[in-house]
């Protein structure tokens, strides 16, 4: 039983050697389901403050690679590096996924749960934070998404865009270092997809650490400061939103843009 | 009719309550015991295999002992396993036997463990994967996970079955009488050779069970209901209420 103690677990993030090397670092990666290779060869990388947007057609592979990143998938090649320290095969991903929080599609909101204490599980059970601690905290983050008027409201009673918001907060209460986002708004109706988009830009502002994969194109152009294309399994091309929208170089990227313009 | 059923309650209630104080604390505690290992059983099966070789084989052997044990006592009459273990203690401990009452519980709980096994199971695994995945994306461990938002919706879900687990046991402990439990039936066969009045007596004790079932069943559904708790929630509103007060407000709603 005698691990070797991580060193992400016990340091903080802003360690001498830190400076300039990516949060998140993929190299290689590969994932296959059965012999459907899903993702191929994929090399990416996340800086502190960045906020990339991954766009793609349905099925390209991106929440496989969202999932990847929080070991919720177990990459078949390539690994996966956290402030350069390999984590593909750990056996505890519970540690990394303290520090890499996800906002899912569908919400998952503790259904036994009431807003609150969806939001003070976490530090509580994790972090071994006292009752009044996680209170204190778990306001001030429902706050910064509008949501600290229904402490009380169980997520069944709760608008779709309501729980999303909630939702963020909860992984906000970890304190990520990345917050992986994915397709946050697919689920809600149009008029509720505005009050979250703008929570999440109100968060990137605020300099955290995102990875969103959207088909919400005007969010990816004004928030982003990076965007990765993908298709069939590997990222066709990234680069800054206005390049990627303005002048992308590969086909595959402009047909995938007009496609998308025509839709919206 | 009623005068003879009048007459054996007024001779013997000492004995009839007696009876049912047997036949509720074994029913009680074997399907509190039986829950309680349905709830180990159940969290057991659902941990992920490990990667590691050594710990997946014990894993395994785990996994199958539980199968033997839950399919054994859900494929063999509570009557018999009573015998069985009753008698089985006696003969491993030179004619020794095990006290009645201590004998009743352990084969009560035992045999309800075996349904509840499966009772959880199904409610562990009819919880949607979003819950799961919502707590490992915290951090959570899986131990974690379970005790603090799986179980919790899974029990509640089960809550039915459990009820029905529990009137069944009301009903069941009857059988005990072949180990000479006194339950209620086993005094109802003792007033019956008293007095020889054989059809009043078991329809008094018939009308005794039936007020035991059917009074356990709405006090469950009673805590169903309660269980769910409000419909509706109050939104907190002025603005200028600060933290404190916010969460005082919060936990007493
Ligand atoms: N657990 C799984 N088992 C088998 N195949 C899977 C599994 N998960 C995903 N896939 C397959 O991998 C491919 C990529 O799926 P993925 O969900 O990553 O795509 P996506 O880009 O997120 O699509 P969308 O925009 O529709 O969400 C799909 O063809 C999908 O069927
Ligand atoms: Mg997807």
């Amino acid at each position: 039983m005698a691990e070797k103690t991580t060193p992400y677990l016990q340091n903080d993030d802003s360690t001498a050697a830190d400076v300039g090397q990516p949060i998140v670092k993929i190299e290689h990666l590969g994932k296959s389901f059965g012999d459907h290779a899903v993702l191929k060869d994929i090399d990416f990388a996340v800086n502190k403050g960045d906020v990339t947007c991954v766009i793609g057609p349905s099925g390209s592979g991106k929440s496989t690679l969202l999932r990847c990143i929080n070991l919720f998938e177990k990459p078949t090649v390539g690994r996966i590096l956290f402030h350069g320290e390999d984590v593909t095969a750990t056996r505890k991903p519970y540690l990394l996924r303290q520090k890499v929080g996800m906002v899912f599609q569908s919400f998952n909101l503790f259904n036994n749960l009431n807003v609150l204490h969806n939001c003070t599980l976490g530090p509580r059970k994790v972090f071994k934070m006292s009752k009044a601690d996680a209170e204190q905290l778990a306001l001030r983050h429902l706050k910064t998404v509008g949501m600290d008027a229904y402490v009380n409201a169980k997520p069944r009673q709760l608008s779709g865009g309501q729980k999303q918001r909630v939702a963020i907060a909860r992984a906000l209460c970890m304190d990520p270092e990345v917050l992986l986002f994915d397709e946050p708004t697919s689920a809600l109706d149009p008029e509720m997809v505005g009050e979250v988009l703008s929570a999440m830009k109100t968060l990137a502002e605020g300099g955290l650490t995102m990875i969103v994969v959207t088909h919400e194109m005007s969010f990816a152009r004004d928030v982003a400061n990076h965007v990765v294309f993908m298709d069939g399994g590997v990222i066709v091309e990234e680069g800054a939103p206005a390049q990627i929208f303005d002048d992308p170089r590969e086909e595959r990227t402009k047909a995938f843009l007009s496609r998308n313009k025509a839709v919206n | 009719m009623l005068l003879k059923i009048w007459e054996i309650l007024s001779k013997y209630y000492v004995d009839i309550l007696i009876g049912v104080g047997y036949t509720m604390l074994v029913a009680l505690i074997g399907t509190v015991v039986g829950l309680v290992i349905g709830i180990l059983i159940g969290v057991y099966r659902t941990i992920p295999d490990p990667r590691n070789k050594t710990a997946l084989v014990f894993k395994k052997i785990g996994d199958w002992l539980l199968t033997a044990y839950v399919e054994i006592f859900r494929g063999t009459p509570m009557m018999v396993q009573a015998m069985v273990i009753f008698w089985g203690f006696a003969e491993l401990n030179d004619g020794m036997t095990l006290d009645v009452t201590v004998s009743g519980l352990i084969i009560v709980s035992i045999n309800t463990g075996a349904y509840m096994a499966e009772i959880v199971r199904g409610g562990i695994i009819s919880i949607d994967k979003g819950q799961f995945e919502g707590a490992h994306a915290l951090g959570l461990t899986h131990t974690q996970t379970m005790f603090n938002v799986v179980l919790p919706q899974a029990l509640r879900n089960i809550l039915p079955s459990v009820s029905n687990e529990f009137v069944i046991n009301i009903k069941d402990t009857s059988v005990l009488n072949v180990i000479g439990f006194t339950e209620l039936f086993f005094v109802a066969k003792d007033i019956v050779t008293q007095t020889y009045e054989t059809f009043p007596t078991y329809l008094l004790v018939a009308i005794v069970y039936f007020i035991l079932t059917f009074g356990i069943s709405m006090l469950l559904r009673f805590i169903e209901r309660k269980m769910d708790g409000s419909k509706n929630y109050k939104v907190l509103g002025s603005q200028n209420m600060d933290a404190e007060s916010f969460a005082r407000e919060a936990r007493n709603g």
